[in-house]
Parts: structure tokens; C-alpha cells; sequence
């Protein structure tokens, strides 16, 4: 049986099937050019990203190295735990093991990732793991694909907190830091120098990071390496500091605040900077522990700042060598010219004291150096007149930066009456004239201040600019020769016959002689609050003056010169000066007995003569 | 049983195409999976494919009227088979999808479409009508649901979806009035927007969602969507060589040798691969309407269109999706995805097609 159907309705509209099915299959493929062919280029570029990855090479910081070449700071391998949370099929699985694998909480560590991934990247876990923690990982690579382990220098400080401020320390960049031109190029997390020399030369010590670029699966584990552009290493800093001496003068001020500071006096090398107390660098390297950031911060004893650039503190009787030569510069007295002290000076309606209340009788400049008379340096200061002292003292380096090598360097204070016009919109009063002259009043100085004006003595009348690097990779780093500042040879021989004095003939800088080296100093002590208050409190150990002590030797061709500032020491003479000798005996490779404290010039205990007066 | 020189009318072109596409799929599974979870997938695939063909040659034998008048009973059974595998199958990836037979898992919604098609010719082919109505179309619209209902419980939306156009391509070629076919559309929007309210999964919903915005989730849902735009576009012209797209053979791909088997040629072998492909898939497409076209008796015509209606959502709607037009769903490619039940179900299917062509002048 055949049975034809009528199929001529079910045809035509099959045809309209067929021309649907044609134009849906030609549509498909212009979509596909347009894909493909036109787009083409743009697909192309996100499918390069999305497999290969630029992975920073970190170059290695530079090494700090002392003048002879010996570390002072270097870089050891350390390890890095690395997660990359990007097409971890278990995130939080992988996040648990990881935290009982390094014994660490899985909400510390989940912080991490949260806090600081990138969408496309990775997170490091911990700094610096300890190798036990590398083979436990190393034994479940399997188990965590998205953990690697990196190697990564590290920064480190075998002096540890010795010339911790003069070193510096790293730190991961701030974002303020990332907005200035100086970080230009950087990343958040990059490492850089954030105090000292770390800081300050932060630029060379970096190098320049290589770059690899690899091939990552679609679990960011790494297959293949697509180019790779080396790093420059930093280039290691040869600096002026001599170790040895560094380590003296941390001994030397052991359980005592304070700061000290020794210069070649011919060239302005910084021999050695120490500021107590200090911090350990090495605890920031892996990024410092919140509590032991505040702690330092908030501590009174301010262990941050670098006392010798950053401490300004009052002169006191050092200022007295700055008197001294602007008297003898200016024709005021001669070295034979003599006042005679009676204990005390009455001018403009008031008594100023000397610490020696029965006097010193007739003193010329070279005993008032000696032995700190205050009577004579204000007859001299009277007739200087404040600006005649503010324009010595400025030639002499005090109340401008010294332009040491450092960042954060303060500048001091020199008075004049211009100055107070402007700061204190009020004329000068002579009588202000009297205490600046013993280096009270407003003026301040920081120790390398003061230290580079013992230099000024010590190597005929030249100021030296004070600086730390010797060398950058090698390359001899060329220094601003010292600047004359055309004083008299005879001023600066009289001044030098004083200081030496000071500690070698019936001087108040008994404490520091030596006995085959010939030391020239100044004693001073800046004080802290008023002598009245003082009085009052008498006992208060915060209200003592400081202690300074000034030096340099050898008398004849000095190749150092000091400064050291002994935290409410009360009398530069009893606290300054022993530490500034111990110092001296190790540069000197000397072990010297401790001088007899019969070669004492004055039967008084010097301490009762500090509570006279605050000046000695 | 079967006369010889019916075999002289087999559409070797056809076959040949498919065969072709086939093979293809084979060597792009291949580079899919070398080296990884799936290595080997292409062999497997071979198997199935040698099953497939032998299957498609049976159904060769036995005349499709003869499967259409049978055409209640296998819908019986494929219906069963669903219900089985939704309470009793084994649960993999949160599916249930899959009968174990003998150690090999096999697909029943694979094998429901052919069923379903068989129904659809046999149902439209026996109403006499010059034109139908909407309520012509009531009986085997709701047998066809039941099937969908089924397949989406399991759940595969994919698969559930297919059944949609075969069943407006059967009705609209029985004569479905222009105004019912709208009506129709607009009921299957009505029910497909009650189904988005209620019947959807969450994972689905966030498909579409992200579908219309994938950089919402980028790792997510929208991962997918975007990682195969990629490699489809970064393949230019040309491709970047058999075994060297890195969109592909680094895993940024998912279901790779599956469901995005096109993104993998697309990638490798460029816009030339696909436009050789495509250019095959029409081949295929063109030559099973012309068996409709040529068919003797109506259900013939419906039974080929049905298979052709099929086949043509599935490729159209997966190449679109590999291409970022459409929402992820997961359809396979016919002929090229990995899955022993697509290609013996697909070639089964062609053996229909074939059948219905052989036997145009047959008694």
C-alpha cells in the first residue's frame, strides 16, 4: 500500500527552517571574525597577561662597610613564605593547613591575605622562616600547591644597636613615602632605608631590581621562565667609621643617656656617632612588632632620635671657646689681658655668678679657658656685644646644619638681636648678652656641632664639613674641602694653649689627661632649668644640666676631635669627661691608669662648685 | 530483513561530514587533555565513537516507521529511565545524571532525545488537520514536558532546553497556525519566567547575572565566560598552533574537553579551524533538513527535522556561548565534546536522519 501524503506545506515551511539554521551558522561566524580577527589583538594581549606574570629580582641592598672594610651592615638569605591565593580551589582548606604547618592562627593569616593581595598576586605569609619551616613545607608541597617558598636577602646589623642611628634601618616604604618623587618606581612593600645612612643614601644602596618574566598554569604555579633582566646590586657604602672606635664609645657610655661624636679634624671624616639609648635595626628588617614600635616611640628617653645631629641642647661653658676667639679676633683683649674675678659680675642691676664663689683673682684668657672663669668671659661677651658673638659663632659652624651626610640634621640656635626682632618681636636687653656669653640663655648646639668647633682648634682655624661615606662601590666620594675662616694663628695658638690647660694644667678637664698623649678640651654643662628651679629640686635627677666635654688631640697634630654629652650628668668635668677619656685611650691603643685625683686644681669637690653655679 | 540497495541512497556525505567533525573532536580532546587528569580522553572517545557508528548502521536496518509506530513504548522507557536515575542514580558532582550499565556510565537524557523525537513525528504525523491550533499541540507538548521536567530535575538544563526547539520545529512543519506559534513562544516565556522564580537553581541564576556582567565576579561564575573569550579572541586568524594555546594548555579553560571543546580549536587552530568546522557542522545541518525535505510520508519529514532541529540548537547555542553571546550552560557540542553518551546518541540520531533519506522511495 502507497499512500502519498500532501507534503507541500510541511516543504515550504522546512525551508524557512533551513534558511534560519544558514543564517544562525552565518551569523555565528561573524561573530568569530569579529572575535578573532578584528579583536584579535586585544584577546591576544589579556591571554599574555593572563599567563605570564612579572616577578620582581630583588637586588641585594649594599653592604655599609668601615674604613678598613669590615661589615657593618650586609644582607644573609632568608626565607619567605609565600601564598598565591589566585585559583586555589581551596582557599580556606589551603589557609588551615598553612596555619598548623607554621603554627600560626588561620585568622592571622587570612589578615594577611585579605589585607594586602592583590587580586592577581601573592601574599607573603611569613618573613624570614626558619628552616624547620621550610622542610615542614617542603615535605607538603603536594598537599599546597599555592605555597612557595622565596629567598630573599635580608637586611643585617651584626653591631646590632651599636651606631644603630648613624646605620639607619629598613622598612617597607610608607604610603606618604610612595607619593614622593624620591620613591618614584617603588611598590607598596618595596624595602627602604628609613633612618641614617639606610635612608639618606636609600637611592644607591637599593640597586635596581631585575625582572623576571614566567609562565604561570591557571593555578599561579609557575612553568617556565619567559625572559629574565638581572638586578644591579647596590653597591656596598665604604663608610668613615671606625669600628673599633664605634664599639669604645658604646662601652664607654654604658647605663648613661647621652650622645658622642669623633671627627678627623683635618678632614671632617666622622670616626665614630653614638646616641643612647638605641634600638636593635635588626628587629625592623622583618617588619617590627606593633608593641615594640610604640614602645620605642613613646619612650621618654627618646631611643629613635640620633642625639648627635637631632639633640640641641645649650653649650654651657663651651661656648666660652667661641667668646675667646671673638674677643681676640676682635681686639677686645690681647692674651695678656686680665679681669679680676671676684666670684661674681654686678652689671645692668644684677649679680651673674662665677661657679667659684670666692673667684678666680686675676685671670687672663687662657686661665678663664682653664679653669672656666665666667667673670672674665662676660667682661669679654659685655664688650662683644650680642650680635659680634652671634656673627663668631655662626663663622664657627654653630646655628646652621652642618651638612653631615644624615637626614633629619637639626640646626641649633644662635640669638641675635635680629633674631629675637623677628622670633620674639622684642628689642635685646644687654643683660641677655651676659648669659649667652657662658652658653646659657637661648643659644643650642648639637654635640656635632660642638664637635666640629673643637676642630676648628684643633686643625688652624679651618671648618671641616662632617660626613659618613667614604666610598660607593669603590669610587672615592669627593668631600668639601675644609673652609678657612680666616682667623688669626695667634688667636687660635692662645685658645689651644687654654683647652690644653683645661685638661693638663690645674684644668676643670682633669678627668680625661692622658699620659703620653697630650688632650686639649673645654668642660661645660648646659642646664636643663632654671638655677632657681634647680634649687628647689635639687634631687630631681631630670632637672640635673647636662654634662658636656669637648676635646681633641693629639695637642700638637690633632687627628681627632670630640664631643660628648652626658645626659643630666650635671657637670661636663666629672660625667664628660672620663667617658670622652676611655674613648680616647681605645683610639689611642693606650691603657693609661686613670689620673690621680691629686692632680686636682682646686681642694673643693668639683660637684659642690656645679651647685654654685651651673657654668663650669 | 533489509534490502541492499537501499544502502546505495545512505547519505555518505553526511556521514562523512560527521565523521570528519568527529575526528577533529577527537585530535582537539587530545590536545585538551594530554599530559593531564584527563589524558587519554581521546581514545575513550574513539570507542564511542565505533559505537556510535555501529549503532547508527542498526538503526539503518530497521525501517523508521516501524520506530515510530514503537515510539510510545520508548518513550515509556526513557521516561523510566529518568525517573530511575533521579532516585536511584549515582550522585556525581551534585548531579544525577548518569546509569551504571556494565562499569560504563551512560546518559539516559542523551538517549530521551531520540525518543522524544520519534513521539513528536509519530503524534503530529497522525493529525490530519491543515492547520493546527493550540490545543493540538496540548498532548505532545505535555509529553514532551514531562521528559524536560525530568532531565532539568536531575538537574541539566541543557539537555531539558533541547527538547524546546525540537518540539516548536515538529509543530510549526505540522502547520501550527503563525499566530499559535506566537502564542506558543509567548507561553514558553510565560513558563520559563515562573521557572526562573521558582525552579532555579541559585548557580543558574547567578549564570545569567553574570552573564549580562561578568566582570561582577570575575573568579566566579563570570570566570568561565570571560577565559573563553580570551581564547577564542587571542587565536586570531590562524591559531597558535595545535597543543600551544595557552588559554588551553595552562587551565585557564574549564571543562576544556567538554562543554568549551570549541574554545580549544578556536584557540589552536584560529578563525580558519572554525570556519572549516562550522562549515562542516552546516554540511551536516543542511543535508538532515534536506532528508525532511525529501522524506516520503510526514512523519519521516518530522522525525529528520526533529534530529536536525536538535542538533542545531545544541551546536548553535554552544558555539555561542564559547564565543561569549549566550549564558554558560552546559550543553555538549555534538560530535566534538568529550562523552561517550553525546556521540553514540548523536550518531544514533543520524541514523534516523538517514533512514528517513533512504527510504524515500521505498515501500
Amino acid at each position: 500500500m502507497r499512500i502519498y501524503e500532501d507534503l507541500r506545506v510541511v516543504q515550504a515551511r522546512l525551508g524557512v527552517v533551513q534558511s534560519m539554521v544558514v543564517a544562525l551558522v552565518v551569523l555565528l561566524t561573524v561573530s568569530f571574525w569579529n572575535l578573532q580577527v578584528l579583536k584579535g589583538r586585544y584577546y591576544r594581549t589579556l591571554a599574555e597577561t593572563n599567563r605570564s606574570r612579572p616577578v620582581p629580582i630583588a637586588a641585594p641592598r649594599g653592604a655599609l662597610l668601615d674604613r678598613d672594610g669590615r661589615i657593618l651592615v650586609e644582607n644573609r638569605p632568608s626565607f619567605n613564605v609565600v601564598l598565591t591565593p589566585e585559583h586555589s580551589e581551596d582557599l580556606d582548606g589551603a589557609i588551615a593547613r598553612l596555619g598548623r604547618v607554621l603554627g600560626m592562627g588561620e585568622a592571622q593569616i587570612r589578615e594577611r591575605v585579605v589585607r594586602s593581595a592583590p587580586p592577581f598576586g601573592s601574599v607573603v605569609v611569613k618573613v624570614d622562616a626558619s628552616p624547620e619551616d621550610v622542610a615542614a613545607l617542603d615535605a607538603r608541597r603536594l598537599e599546597l600547591p599555592e605555597v612557595s617558598i622565596e629567598v630573599v636577602p635580608l637586611r643585617s646589623y651584626p653591631l646590632a644597636a651599636a651606631a644603630a642611628h648613624t646605620l639607619g634601618r629598613v622598612g617597607e616604604v610608607t604610603e606618604r613615602q610612595l607619593d614622593s618623587p624620591a620613591f618614584a618606581g617603588l611598590g607598596p612593600g618595596a624595602l627602604v632605608g628609613q633612618a641614617g645612612i639606610e635612608s639618606q643614601y636609600n637611592r644607591q644602596l637599593m640597586g635596581k631590581d631585575g625582572l623576571r618574566r614566567v609562565i604561570v598554569n591557571s593555578r599561579g604555579q609557575e612553568v617556565a621562565e619567559a625572559d629574565r633582566r638581572p638586578p644591579v646590586d647596590g653597591p656596598s657604602l665604604t663608610l668613615t667609621l671606625i669600628t673599633d672606635l664605634q664599639t669604645a664609645m658604646e662601652q664607654a657610655f654604658a647605663g648613661k643617656a647621652g650622645s658622642a661624636v669623633a671627627l678627623d679634624p683635618r678632614t671632617g671624616d666622622v670616626l665614630a656617632m653614638s646616641s643612647t639609648p638605641a634600638y636593635d635595626p635588626n628587629r625592623f628588617t622583618t617588619g617590627i612588632e606593633p608593641a615594640l614600635w610604640s614602645r620605642l616611640t613613646g619612650d621618654p628617653e627618646t631611643p629613635l632620635m640620633n642625639r648627635v645631629i637631632q639633640g640641641q641642647y645649650a653649650p654651657g661653658s663651651v661656648f666660652k671657646i667661641v667668646i675667646a676667639v671673638a674677643g681676640l679676633e676682635e681686639g677686645i683683649i690681647t692674651p695678656t689681658t686680665s679681669f679680676y674675678c671676684p666670684g661674681y659680675l654686678s652689671i645692668y642691676d644684677t649679680v651673674f655668678r662665677c661657679h667659684k664663689a670666692i673667684g678666680h683673682g686675676m685671670v687672663n684668657v687662657h686661665r678663664a679657658l682653664a679653669q672656666s672663669c665666667n667673670v672674665f668671659i662676660y667682661q669679654v661677651g659685655v664688650r662683644l656685644e650680642i650680635d659680634r658673638i652671634a656673627h663668631y659663632a655662626r663663622l664657627m659652624g654653630l646655628g646652621t646644619p652642618t651638612g653631615i651626610d644624615l637626614p633629619h640634621e637639626a640646626a641649633g640656635l644662635v640669638p641675635s638681636t635680629q633674631w629675637k626682632l623677628r622670633a620674639q618681636k622684642a628689642p635685646w636687653y644687654a643683660g641677655e648678652t651676659v648669659s649667652v656669653a657662658i652658653g646659657q640663655g637661648q643659644t643650642t648646639a648639637t654635640p656635632l656641632q660642638l664637635a666640629r668647633l673643637a676642630a676648628v682648634v684643633a686643625n688652624g682655624g679651618r671648618l671641616v664639613r662632617p660626613h659618613l661615606v667614604k666610598a660607593i662601590g669603590g669610587q672615592a666620594q669627593e668631600q668639601a674641602p675644609p673652609q678657612p675662616l680666616g682667623l688669626k694663628p695667634q688667636t687660635l695658638e692662645v685658645v689651644k694653649a687654654g683647652m690644653c690647660a683645661v685638661v693638663n694644667d690645674h684644668g676643670t678637664g682633669w678627668r680625661a689627661r692622658l699620659s703620653e698623649i697630650e688632650v686639649c678640651g673645654k668642660t661645660g654643662s648646659a642646664q636643663v632649668v632654671a638655677r632657681a628651679r634647680l634649687q628647689r629640686n635639687a634631687s630631681n635627677p631630670l632637672m640635673q644640666p647636662h654634662g658636656w666635654f669637648v676635646c681633641f688631640a693629639p695637642a700638637d697634630e690633632p687627628t681627632i676631635a670630640m664631643a660628648v654629652l652626658v645626659e643630666h650628668g650635671v657637670g661636663g668635668a666629672s660625667s664628660a669627661a672620663p667617658v670622652a677619656r676611655e674613648i680616647l685611650v681605645r683610639y689611642f691603643g693606650t691603657a693609661i691608669p686613670a689620673p690621680a685625683p691629686s692632680a686636682a686644681p682646686s681642694p673643693r669637690p668639683l660637684r659642690a662648685a656645679v651647685e654654685r653655679e651651673g657654668a663650669t | 530483513m533489509i534490502d541492499r540497495r537501499l544502502f546505495f541512497n545512505v547519505d555518505w556525505v553526511l556521514v562523512g561530514s560527521a565523521l570528519v567533525v568527529s575526528a577533529i573532536g577527537a585530535a582537539v580532546i587530545l590536545s585538551a587533555t594530554h599530559g593531564g587528569r584527563s589524558a587519554g580522553a581521546e581514545v575513550k572517545q574513539l570507542y564511542a565513537l565505533l559505537v556510535g557508528v555501529v549503532g547508527m548502521l542498526v538503526v539503518l536496518t530497521l525501517d523508521y516507521r516501524r520506530l515510530a509506530d514503537r515510539a510510545p513504548l520508548l518513550y515509556l522507557a526513557a521516561a523510566g529511565a529518568l525517573a530511575y536515575v533521579l532516585f536511584f542514580g549515582p550522585r556525581i558532582a551534585g548531579t544525577r545524571r548518569w546509569l551504571l550499565v556494565g562499569g560504563m556510565q551512560l546518559q539516559p537524557s542523551e538517549f530521551a532525545k531520540l525518543a522524544a523525537a520519534l513521539l513528536v513525528a509519530k503524534v503530529f504525523s497522525e493529525s490530519r488537520k491543515e492547520s493546527l491550533g493550540l490545543g493540538d499541540v496540548l498532548v505532545p507538548g505535555a509529553a514532551l514536558g514531562v521528559l524536560a521536567l525530568l532531565i532539568a530535575a536531575e538537574p541539566d538544563l541543557g539537555t531539558a532546553v533541547c527538547l524546546v526547539p525540537m518540539f516548536l520545529t515538529v509543530a510549526f512543519l505540522a502547520g501550527l497556525r503563525m499566530r499559535a506559534v506566537v502564542a506558543l513562544c509567548a507561553v514558553l516565556a510565560v513558563a520559563g519566567g515562573i521557572g526562573w522564580q521558582f525552579a532555579l537553581q541559585e548557580y543558574q541564576k547567578t549564570r545569567v547575572y553574570t552573564f549580562l556582567d561578568p566582570s561582577l565576579d570575575p573568579r566566579g561564575a563570570g570566570y568561565q565566560k570571560i577565559q573563553s573569550q580570551i581564547a577564542v579572541g587571542s587565536g586570531g586568524l590562524t591559531g597558535k598552533g595545535y597543543r600551544n594555546g595557552s588559554q588551553s594548555q595552562l587551565g585557564y579553560l574549564p571543562a576544556r574537553h567538554t562543554d568549551f571543546i570549541f574554545s580549544v580549536l578556536a584557540e589552536e587552530m584560529g578563525f580558519v579551524g572554525v570556519a572549516v568546522v562550522l562549515a562542516l557542522y552546516l554540511l551536516v545541518l543542511w543535508r538532515a533538513l534536506e532528508a525532511a525535505q525529501l522524506a516520503r510520508d510526514r512523519v519521516g519529514a518530522f522525525l529528520a527535522a526533529a534530529i536536525a532541529a536538535t542538533l542545531a540548537f545544541q551546536v548553535v547555542y554552544n558555539v555561542a556561548m564559547v564565543a561569549g553571546l549566550v549564558p554558560v550552560k552546559g550543553l555538549p557540542l555534538p560530535f566534538m565534546s568529550y562523552g561517550g553518551s553525546s556521540i553514540v546518541s548523536s550518531f544514533l540520531g543520524l541514523g534516523l536522519v538517514l533512514n528517513v533519506r533512504m527510504r524515500r522511495f521505498a515501500n
